[in-house]
């Protein structure tokens, strides 16, 4: 019902549905991103994409995975810009990531062990496994996002799970 | 080594993943008895429990750090909120007066709203508003609470609409559709939800 009033232009019941998704989205392109100024950009304009949209939404019910799959499109349009942007000199090394402020907070091992692995997985699998296991995306879905194969899609993902539990099992 | 076997059977990760996924392998008497198999499932499935893990933390950080953050890039939407199509007022002849469709269809949302058991979903004015005089219909989807009569409630709904609309706009209405298309039951919170969301600045 929020989603149909929101579809109708309905600014407050879209706010609700924002306010309600927004911190999973931010946290979300957080992790799909390099930078919280970079996930803040994605998360802004993932509202105004779905402000414009959400009258195209068939499924109300369906909001939020909705919400989350526009994050992954905007942070996926986002690393591409960067890139094209970026000088060599700018590009930060994944191995010099110091933790953000919230992943110094993740207290349980389990959470820290992927935590750190995570920092340390190469940029393109670690976004093919945070569009799937955050972004709950099909791997049809985020081939297609990122302009690959299925089939690439799902080697990906099966080195970067190889390599986290790999690295999981080592910190324990 | 669980992921790094002196004697590998063989068996892929993607097809161990798929088999967690699915629950469902042709290969799942090997796995059932496979040591190496196994033990690569106990690790996803830890990977997994810790993924989901991981997202709340991640979520609770930025629900931590309050909404000042959202507050801004909402206030910045706000400002592009459709209008919709324009809706002309009769004016003098050195003016031209004229009130969007939003407006109306939030008033109409409004009227709908302010009674008992009902919530608009979708309002759709149908016919040429922008032209003045031309025939016009309002059709809603209502979400209905249980426990009230919908004939009656959709006559108190139609005769309320209409008698705002008569007053606030010179629209030519010839109905007022509804149509249930959601019940909910007596203590379904999204009006209340709603509204203190729209009032609330902060999150508890």
């Amino acid at each position: 019902m929020l989603a149909e009033r929101a579809a109708d232009g309905d600014a407050a019941s879209f706010e609700t549905l924002a306010r309600r998704h927004g911190p999973l989205m931010r946290a979300y392109a957080r992790r799909l991103t390099r930078s919280h100024d970079e996930a803040d950009d994605v998360v802004q304009e993932a509202l105004v994409t779905a402000w414009k949209d959400i009258g195209t939404l068939q499924d109300g019910a369906a909001v939020k995975a909705w919400m989350m799959r526009i994050v992954g499109h905007r942070a996926i349009d986002a690393g591409r810009r960067r890139k094209s942007h970026d000088n060599l000199d700018d590009q930060a090394d994944p191995a010099d990531r110091k933790p953000t402020p919230e992943q110094a907070a993740v207290a349980s091992s389990a959470r820290v062990a992927l935590n750190h692995a995570l920092a340390r997985l190469p940029e393109e699998q670690r976004r093919c496994w945070v569009l799937k296991e955050f972004g709950g995306q099909s791997y049809d879905e985020i081939a297609e996002a990122l302009g690959i194969s299925a089939a690439s899609v799902r080697g990906r993902l099966a080195r970067a799970r190889t390599m986290l539990v790999k690295e999981m099992e080592e910190w324990r | 080594m669980a992921m790094n076997p002196k004697q590998d059977c063989g068996r892929r990760i993607e097809d161990l993943s798929d088999f967690l996924d699915s629950g469902i392998s042709a290969d799942a008497t090997h796995i059932a008895h496979c040591p190496q198999c196994q033990a690569r499932l106990a690790g996803l499935r830890i990977l997994s429990t810790a993924a989901l893990d991981l997202m709340s933390d991640d979520e609770a950080q930025v629900v931590a750090e309050g909404t000042g953050w959202l507050d801004g890039m909402l206030t910045n939407l706000r400002m592009e909120t459709r209008a919709g199509r324009s809706i002309p007022l009769s004016s003098g002849p050195f003016e031209e007066l004229s009130e969007t469709e939003g407006a109306v269809i939030a008033m109409v949302r409004a009227v709908g709203d302010s009674m008992g058991g009902v919530l608009i979903g979708r309002c759709r004015l149908v016919g040429d508003v922008t032209v003045a005089g031309a025939a016009v219909e309002v059709n809603i989807n209502v979400s209905a609470r249980y426990g009230y009569q919908l004939p009656s409630l959709a006559q108190e709904l139609r005769e309320a609409v209409a008698a705002e609309l008569l007053v606030h706009t010179e629209l030519n209405i010839l109905a007022v559709n509804v149509a249930f298309t959601d019940l909910r039951p007596p203590l379904e919170d999204s009006v209340e939800e709603l509204a203190n969301d729209v009032n609330k600045d902060e999150r508890p």
